[in-house]
């Protein structure tokens, strides 16, 4: 295999440039950027760990190399392992997906100087975003409110009485915050200077743990507030198109577990002003690729700045299903040179509704406990306004080693109502058995009255689930329970059948034995 | 065929019968069903209930843990099942205020301990976090499973765990 920095520069840059894309992520997100390639006539690589073997995106991408033992650290967070993959299998361009090295830097700069083209934003732009402090300092500087807090980062040798001042001045309550940090990981809330000092350790040692960065900041709790995010691209030509927002304020411990677009709160007018507050942050850093710039707004409709995220998100697909675009083609053709060719004001304008539920391995009745396993049947849902964005398969054992969201399931409607329906209607089809997923957690969400009529913030689902104290999301009535017995009996029963049939195969085979071994068998 | 099916803390008998080609007499504590049963994949049941007039029904039950322990699907919702009185851990921590005895917090997963909240002797309420084991990235408060005394804490925070070990005891 040739070295790529070897390869011949090719004479027409733009269309044949990245021949074949290395992706240095797994399951659902891996087999969503095959997707994309596939469809753009690329050719993938894959890159896998011990566990991932039988993994789907091994086996739907079109070459496949072993970077290392199950654990992350020894496998997808190793630069060096995934360069060398690339380089075995002569890919031009490196697809980081969303964590492990999504927003790593210095990965991004490694991509580089091997001579492959890192698909999302340059180093320093990463760097500079990726840097929580630093990023509301960006948005200061183009005008952009920010949430009052500390603005200087925090590590472990500010003392906690050197903090409690700051927390004082920022006001409580308050959220302690990793300066590295994402996905809720490293984040505490406080109420009062009593519970601060449990606040700073738990969110170092998460942030030490998850980021290897244990430096923390203070920020203050805003009553109430939404969560609205704005997605964005930017080309290397300067251009900045802002999307329609998405409604992310469905959390659970402050990851997000559903999101929508458009969001109930936000009026066209606003959404102008949010998006427009959006693209002058990203000019500021000259940002490309894309991005999304996150938000909260208050009851008033002031919105303040959070955060960047210097990648493609998770909850992506709701933005293309009411938009009418593909997000990840568009990282692709920005990252070997295009220009942006959206209608910036199609990109505002929301068509009909989409919602998304993460469908995460874990046991919604034992307080979201991570439920890994094999899982023995999968059949996901399917019709009219239904995307699944799956990354496992039947047979598949879902590991303890990385996050545990195995799909993404997407609804599209005309309206948010539609939407909503047609999720419930979804999730009732979405057949996982094997393990357990939060599925019967989401059926029990599409039912609740303040959901459907889109009355909720960021504190909502944990007030809900607070309520509920534990109680079963799965709970079937008199008659359904009953049904469930039936069924599970006779499931016994026609196994016992079978094997009983199976057994008598050696000897003379009795007539009532063969038909009791094909009905016992019968599919 | 007599079956003992656990769902929920409560027990059914439930015998089987067939009764012709693909049908079957099924009576749940003394109720019976006429019940017209096709297999669908390894795990599915398609149910024609004759008693109701031919409503469809599709159940499927498939294994999960040790032997006669599954998991049934019915509508989107999952409940486990134990087949003939074998009970799962996951049905003991699951009986809150009602549950008797002495019982222990196990690891449900292999992961590390990060604190222990509770020493011997606390008093503890039924659903009280006890300990927190960080699995699969994140941390997870392990509650308690009913109102009691811890009777013995059992590990350490910074232990590294596998899936099954006992925790915290409480009585």
């Amino acid at each position: 295999m040739p070295e790529p920095a070897r390869r011949p520069v090719e004479p027409c840059p733009t269309l044949l440039r990245f021949m074949k894309i290395l992706i240095a992520n797994r399951g659902e997100i891996a087999v969503r950027i095959i997707r994309a390639c596939r469809e753009m006539g690329l050719p993938t690589v894959a890159v896998y760990s011990d566990c991932d073997r039988n993994a789907r995106h091994v086996r739907e991408a079109d070459q496949a190399f072993h970077i290392g033992p199950s654990e992350a650290a020894k496998s997808y967070l190793r630069i060096d392992r995934i360069l060398d993959a690339a380089a075995r299998a002569g890919a031009d361009a490196v697809h980081p997906g969303y964590g492990f090295l999504a927003e790593n830097a210095a990965f991004a700069r490694a991509c580089r100087d091997a001579g492959l083209t890192f698909i999302g934003p340059s180093p320093k732009a990463m760097a500079l975003m990726g840097s929580k402090t630093a990023a509301r300092e960006a948005a200061i500087a183009a005008g952009v409110p920010v949430v009052p807090g500390t603005e200087r980062p925090l590590d472990e040798s500010v003392s906690d009485d050197d903090i409690a001042p700051m927390a004082e001045a920022v006001g409580y309550p308050l959220v302690v915050k990793a300066v590295a940090g994402g996905g809720g990981k490293g984040m505490r809330t406080v109420d009062d200077r009593a519970s601060l000092s449990a606040a700073i350790r738990t969110a170092r040692s998460e942030a030490g743990s998850a980021f290897g960065d244990s430096t923390i900041y203070l920020e203050r709790r805003l009553v109430r507030p939404r969560h609205i995010e704005i997605q964005l691209l930017g080309d290397e030509h300067g251009t900045i198109v802002p999307f329609v927002e998405r409604e992310c304020s469905i959390q659970r411990r402050h990851q997000k577990v559903v999101e929508e677009s458009p969001s109930i709160a936000v009026s066209p007018d606003l959404r102008r002003r949010i998006a427009g507050a959006a693209a002058a942050v990203a000019r500021t850093v000259h940002y490309s690729n894309a991005g999304t710039i996150e938000f909260l707004l208050d009851e008033t409709g002031s919105f303040y700045f959070l955060e960047m995220n210097t990648r493609l998100q998770v909850e992506h697909p709701v933005t293309e299903m009411v938009t009418s675009s593909d997000l990840v083609q568009w990282q692709i053709r920005i990252a070997r040179g295009e220009k942006l060719d959206i209608d910036p004001e199609r990109a505002l304008t929301p068509h009909g509704h989409a919602i998304e539920c993460r469908i995460y391995a874990e046991d919604p009745d034992q307080g979201f406990m991570p439920s890994p396993g094999l899982i023995r049947g999968l059949r996901p849902a399917a019709g009219p306004g239904v995307r699944d964005d799956g990354g496992v398969s039947a047979g598949y054992t879902v590991p303890v080693f990385y996050d545990s969201m195995i799909a993404k399931l997407v609804t599209w409607g005309p309206s948010r109502r539609d939407a909503v329906d047609r999720m419930a209607r979804a999730l009732r089809e979405y057949q996982v058995l094997g393990i357990r997923t939060t599925i019967p957690f989401f059926l029990w969400l599409m039912r609740q009255p303040d959901y459907v009529a889109g009355r909720y913030e960021t504190t909502y689902l944990d007030r809900l689930l607070a309520e509920r104290n534990g109680q079963s999301f799965s709970e079937l009535t008199e008659s359904d329970e009953e049904l469930a017995s039936l069924a599970t009996a006779l499931d016994a029963y026609l196994r016992t059948s079978a094997r009983y049939a199976l057994a008598g195969q050696g000897s003379a085979q009795a007539p009532w034995k063969q038909a009791a071994r094909r009905e016992a068998l019968r599919e | 065929m007599t079956f003992d099916i656990d769902i929920n803390g409560r027990n059914r008998m439930v015998s089987v019968e067939r009764a012709a080609a693909g049908r079957y007499r099924v009576i749940v504590d003394g109720r019976a069903h006429d019940v017209d049963a096709a297999r669908v994949g390894t795990f599915g049941l398609s149910l024609l209930l004759d008693g109701d007039g031919g409503v469809s029904r599709e159940v499927e039950v498939a294994p999960a843990g040790g032997p006669g322990e599954v998991l049934v699907r019915i509508d989107g919702r999952i409940v486990a099942a134990t087949v003939n009185g074998r009970r799962t851990g996951r049905a003991s921590a699951d009986s809150g205020p009602l549950a008797r005895g002495v019982q222990a917090v196990v690891a449900p997963m292999p992961g590390r301990v990060v604190r222990v909240l509770v020493a011997a002797g606390d008093t503890v309420t039924a659903r009280q976090p006890v300990v927190v084991v960080e699995a699969m990235k994140m941390e997870n408060e392990l509650r308690s499973p009913k109102a009691g005394r811890v009777k013995d804490v059992a590990v350490a925070a910074g232990a590294s765990v596998a899936a099954g070990r006992v925790l915290i005891v409480i009585e």
